[in-house]
């Protein structure tokens, strides 16, 4: 059978919102460079590409219309490459991952670039105009639960202190921190031209974060409850994308392909508790892919929040040594439709760099989901 | 006259810094240069800390963010050359006549000619600091004395010299005036100008004779308060808000300064009470406390000096049985025989007899030194007004018999007073023996001198409507704290009516210190109380029916606020045709305090506001949301500029800096609206209906969980999401002004029938505080 390969990984640089450095770039300018470095990295004629598929959790304002499209268009793509804008909320990017390994496979392309963006500045979260149904709020709230209130359901029903989310934040943080300086950001990173010069660097990443600093916070959703600023993502701005084709192609090309992809699956949830949504989405990827949580190398886990990522972990018996080994969405922050594309170009990275042969890269959706992808060396 | 359109200040500290900020304010870019501090790897480290500090500072030193951006901070050395590009210049660095000469060299080495110098000094003399300077800066030079903190204290006194050009005075005059909204003051150049030679005496005499008479500070601040018409903190309240250790070198300072005859030196005794305080760090609130302080140790208690044993004490309710027994009559508790009355007596007796001497010495006019103690001490009456209420023949029998000097000002006015009015004017007693006219600075109106020689149009116990002239009718709340009634209502009523047929416009001002604090609750729990819920509604539909008569009269309607305008307050300004508000406007709907929503069209025209002047995005909810944002946690502006950015204030709306100057610029806009005046169009709200509830709710859950709403909070919140979100309505269905209105007054009615609304009003009118129930 066909194999698809990951065979290209950028991102912008993740920057605080509204306070950060890229809060008075345009989303899709964000993505448009992050795209077009994309393509040029892999030096693979631009007119070969099937479709751009942007992930965007709120694609409205700024990150209207198709998007996808117009940044196809600020990336100087040819006009026969198509486009599609792809809303799972977190999911949004890692979705289009997966559209674009079933086309390939179904042979309806070869050459994919699968994209993601939020600037949650200049579109906030719930959109400008939030509407929901009043019939269904009233028979099912949750439907439109709050994610920080996730979070405190997660810690609740799963027993997690707010001293362990702690520890996992520090960690979170330290590993970022580590892998900054030691330079393993550069080769992603994507130095984007903006009003205000160019920024090259992350900026949620807090070095100095201790256990003390963060038991010096407030809860930030529920006054009794145990989830703070410091253990919950931040508000980010960011864009990523990854270079998905058959493996045929990538070998014809030169490209280096970082991981196949194996297996990978989606998996509904209560969505009072959306933070658990890897746990179904990662069991049936890895049934897919026939392989057991042991023979994992590398694991990309989303930290929507410290609470939920410790439940799956414990849940799906994770090794905690293999997870998020550059940090995670704690330190680096979680631009919503960004962050599928980035954990899995970073998986496939790490897999590589770390040399292993299997690798998770997973994340809770707001509304009650889970995603999971299964990526195998090459 | 040379305009200033570029200012510098040098000297960063509290007054510098904050003298800029007031510039700013006024929309005038300004350099705030201190030095180089040593070792320093940011040269402008100070300057830069200046302007963090002012931009934390509470009450706020800036009147919206804009103005923050106007100050560019720096230092003495890098940027001197900047100068040059300066119409004025003030310096506010250290009390130390060297280090003011040699930084005079540098700026009249680097200013433009014409530009004007002046010094925040309040202890050197003018003669001093132009001494041995070329007569080209002693020519542009003067003092401007700014009051703490800039942006509040009304008081500005001016000090020109014999050298001084009097174009370069009238420069700073007219800015200080119109730009930063001061009342100018001209003073002498003798120690310590007008306010503080006065009010240093006053408070070292109330300090004095307080601990020599062994009386409790409760008792001394009680007795110097209200009865004498100061704020209610008194002497050792303010003191305390000053700093103790201010008050051995400003005593210093003066008596160096003050010849030997001046009786501030009889007073000038060390206090060793004071000064053990200050030595034991209690220099006030910015220390560890003063004459009162907060014992944390003992649950927060308040406590007390006690001026005999110099230990705290917890502190009590004064109690004074000599202010009781006098009522309302000063002289009553100056007579009273006991020492309370005496020590009011000797307090207050020695102050105005010290500010009769200072007539002709520190200023000329009585107005002055009134006008001085009232910008700059906030006293209620200025000194001469509280020798007319005493007498000047009781109080200059009273210092014969007590063996003490009488100034000759007093014999001068003797059997007559310092202020009269003759044929509806203000006449002050001039220093030759005759009254004269008293003059406003130019463009100034104030309704209470109009007030003098006419009657009003109409009147009733709350309002009143007048004839200002040139066809413009001013209606003035005249209600207990300018509080909306029903009969304001009526009296509104009954002058649209009026207006239309007599006048051409309308301003709606007053002169209280507050435009008003919002409908009367007091009156509104009474109706709650007896269950008059018909009554109630009927106040509620009055206020709706009349407040929308007056925003489509056929006449312009200008809104002209000072201080508070809050409640029923800011929604009649929401309906004027445009607002000329006193920078120092406090505008907010704060119904949600007392558990109500805005039941007089607040909530419809701020949806009209921010639908159609709040670039937005698009939908119906941005409008709902910023209107929701602000009105459920009663977000008050803390300035016309903020209150233009919340959009009580619309754009276009005019801000007069000067207090004086606001029913002069109120009146001139509405007669410029006059010529070919429309009234509004009706809006058309388009509203999100139950989906916008919905989100609303979520956003109230939430807060409700993060303990930043109270489960009445909830209720209220979600009575006001009601309205705002139109009720059941659907976006494919626009509402009309009067739908909106309905919703108002139903959800209003429905609140002020639950337990919850009635204990908040009920507190409020108890406490003055908010109940978070």
């Amino acid at each position: 059978m066909k194999k698809v390969v990951v065979a290209g990984y950028v991102r912008s640089p993740f920057t605080p919102a509204k306070k950060g450095d890229l809060a008075s770039v345009r989303p899709d300018d964000l993505a448009g460079q992050v795209v077009q470095a994309l393509v040029a990295r892999s030096g693979i004629p631009a007119g070969d590409i099937e479709d751009l598929l942007l992930g965007c959790a709120f694609p409205e304002g700024e990150q209207g219309f198709n998007l996808a499209r117009l940044v196809g268009m600020i990336a100087d793509l040819p006009q026969s490459v198509g486009a599609a804008t792809l809303n799972r909320f977190c999911g949004s990017s890692m979705t289009s991952v997966h559209v674009a390994v079933g086309s390939i496979l179904a042979g309806a392309g070869d050459v994919f670039v699968c994209a993601g963006v939020e600037s949650m500045t200049r579109v906030p979260m719930m959109g400008f105009n939030p509407l929901p149904n009043p019939a269904l709020a009233a028979r099912l709230p949750a439907a439109y639960i709050g994610m920080g209130d996730t979070a405190e359901n997660v810690a609740a029903r799963y027993g997690i202190s707010r001293r362990e989310q702690e520890e996992f934040a520090v960690v979170s943080h330290r590993r970022a921190a580590a892998a900054r300086d030691a330079g393993r950001f550069e080769a992603e990173i994507v130095p984007i031209t903006g009003r205000k010069g160019t920024v090259t660097a992350d900026g949620c990443i807090r070095p100095d974060t201790t256990l003390e600093s963060l038991a010096d916070l407030k809860p930030a959703f529920n006054a009794e409850g145990v989830v703070t600023a410091g253990t919950s993502s931040p508000l980010t701005d960011g864009a990523s994308a990854v270079l998905v084709c058959s493996e045929d192609y990538a070998l014809a090309h030169g490209l280096e392909i970082l991981a196949a992809i194996r297996s990978f699956a989606v998996c509904g949830c209560d969505p009072a508790v959306m933070g658990i949504g890897p746990v179904g989405a990662t069991r049936k990827a890895l049934s897919r892919a026939g392989i057991e949580v042991g023979q994992l190398d590398v694991i990309e886990l989303n930290e929507a929040f410290a609470s939920q990522s410790i439940a799956c972990i414990r849940d799906l018996g994770l090794p905690v040594e293999k997870v998020n080994l550059d940090g995670g969405a704690i330190a680096l922050g979680h631009p919503l439709g960004a962050t599928g594309a980035r954990i899995v170009g970073k998986a496939a990275s790490l897999l590589k760099r770390e040399k292993g042969r299997f690798a998770l890269a997973t994340q809770c959706i707001g509304g009650g989901q889970g995603i999971a992808t299964i990526l195998e060396a090459v | 006259m040379a305009n200033i359109d570029k200012v510098a200040v040098i000297g960063a500290g509290t007054m510098g810094a904050g003298i800029a900020a007031q510039v700013a304010n006024a929309g005038i870019p300004v350099l705030l240069l201190d030095i180089v501090p040593a070792d320093a790897t940011n040269r402008n480290a100070i300057a830069e800390g200046a302007l963090e500090r002012l931009k934390k500072a509470d009450p706020a030193a800036f009147m919206s963010r804009d103005a923050a951006r106007l100050v560019t901070p720096g230092n003495i050395e890098d940027h001197l050359a900047a100068l040059a590009e300066c119409d004025w210049i003030v310096e506010a660095v250290i009390e130390r006549l060297d280090i003011k000469q040699s930084l005079y060299a540098k700026i009249e080495a680097a200013r433009k000619p014409g530009s004007v110098v002046s010094s925040n000094t309040s202890t050197i003399p003018l003669s001093a600091l132009i001494g041995g300077l070329p007569t080209t800066f002693a020519s542009d030079f003067c003092i401007t004395h700014f009051f703490n903190p800039p942006r509040y204290m009304r008081l500005l006194e001016l000090v020109g010299g014999p050298a001084t050009r009097p174009e370069a005075l009238e420069a700073v005059r007219h800015f200080a005036d119109h730009r930063l909204g001061k009342s100018v003051v001209e003073a002498k150049d003798r120690p310590g100008f007008i306010a503080n030679r006065l009010g240093v005496y006053w408070l070292q005499a109330a300090v004095i004779e307080a601990v020599e008479m062994g009386l409790d500070i409760e008792d001394v601040d009680a007795i110097v308060g209200r009865p004498m018409g100061i704020p209610k903190t008194g002497v050792f309240g303010l003191l305390d808000l000053v700093g103790l250790d201010l008050m051995p070198h400003v005593n210093a300072s003066l008596a160096a300064a003050l010849p030997a005859e001046d009786p501030f030196h009889a007073l000038n005794r060390p206090v060793p009470l004071v000064d053990k305080l200050i030595a034991e760090g209690y220099t006030g609130r910015k220390g560890k406390g003063g004459f009162y302080r907060v014992n944390r140790e003992a649950g927060k208690r308040k406590e007390a000096v006690d001026l005999v044993t110099g230990a705290f004490r917890p502190a009590r309710k004064a109690d004074v049985e000599a202010i009781a027994a006098a009522g309302r009559s000063l002289t009553a508790l100056l007579d009273h025989d006991s020492p309370h009355g005496r020590y009011a007596w000797r307090v207050l007796g020695r102050t105005l007899a010290y500010a009769a001497f200072l007539l002709g010495d520190a200023a000329d006019e009585v107005e002055a030194i009134d006008e001085a103690m009232r910008l700059g001490y906030n006293w209620k009456q200025g000194p001469f007004q509280l020798i007319d209420k005493v007498g000047v023949d009781w109080l200059v029998s009273r210092l014969e018999r007590e063996g003490w000097a009488v100034p000759p000002a007093l014999r001068l006015a003797a059997g007559r007073t310092f202020h009269r009015i003759e044929a509806g004017r203000r006449q002050v007693l001039g220093l030759d023996g005759a009254y004269h006219d008293l003059v406003r600075p130019e463009g100034v109106v104030l309704l209470d001198d109009l007030k003098l020689n006419r009657q009003p149009v109409l009147k009733n116990g709350s309002a009143a409507l007048w004839d200002i002239g040139d066809g413009v009718a001013c209606f003035e709340f005249t209600s207990k704290m300018n509080s909306i009634d029903s009969e304001i209502m009526d009296l509104l009523g009954k002058s649209i009516r009026r207006v239309k047929k007599d006048f051409k416009a309308l301003v709606i001002y007053n002169e209280g210190s507050n435009f008003s604090a919002g409908a009367n609750l007091g009156l509104a729990l009474f109706a709650a109380n007896i269950a008059a819920w018909t009554e109630i509604e009927q106040m509620v539909t009055a206020g709706q029916q009349t407040y929308r008569a007056l925003k489509y009269a056929p006449f312009p309607v200008v809104g002209a606020p000072s201080g508070m305008a809050l409640g029923g307050g800011c929604e009649i300004l929401l309906h004027c045709d445009a607002v000329q508000a006193h920078a120092e406007t406090y505008v907010g709907l704060v119904e949600v305090g007392v558990g109500l929503v805005p039941g007089w069209g607040g909530c419809k025209e701020m949806l009209s506001r921010w639908s159609s002047l709040g670039n937005l995005p698009k939908g119906p909810m941005p409008a709902v949301g910023k209107v929701f944002e602000t009105v459920a946690v009663a977000t008050v502006a803390k300035s016309a500029a903020e209150a233009k950015e919340l959009l009580f204030l619309r754009p276009s709306d005019g801000v007069t800096m000067n207090r004086a100057r606001l029913l002069a610029d109120a009146k001139a806009k509405a007669l410029s609206l006059v010529e070919g005046y429309v009234p509004p169009a009706p809006p058309v709200l388009t509203l999100p209906g139950p989906s916008g509830k919905v989100a609303l709710d979520l956003a109230i859950g939430s807060l409700r969980r993060q303990g930043k709403a109270t489960p009445h909070d909830e209720v209220v919140s979600g009575a006001l999401a009601e309205v705002l979100t139109g009720g059941d309505t659907d976006v494919t269905t626009p509402l009309d002004e009067e739908q909106v209105l309905e919703l108002e007054r139903s959800r209003f009615m429905r609140l002020v029938r639950h337990p919850g609304t009635l204990a908040r009003i009920e507190t409020m009118l108890l406490t003055g505080k908010p109940l978070r129930n």
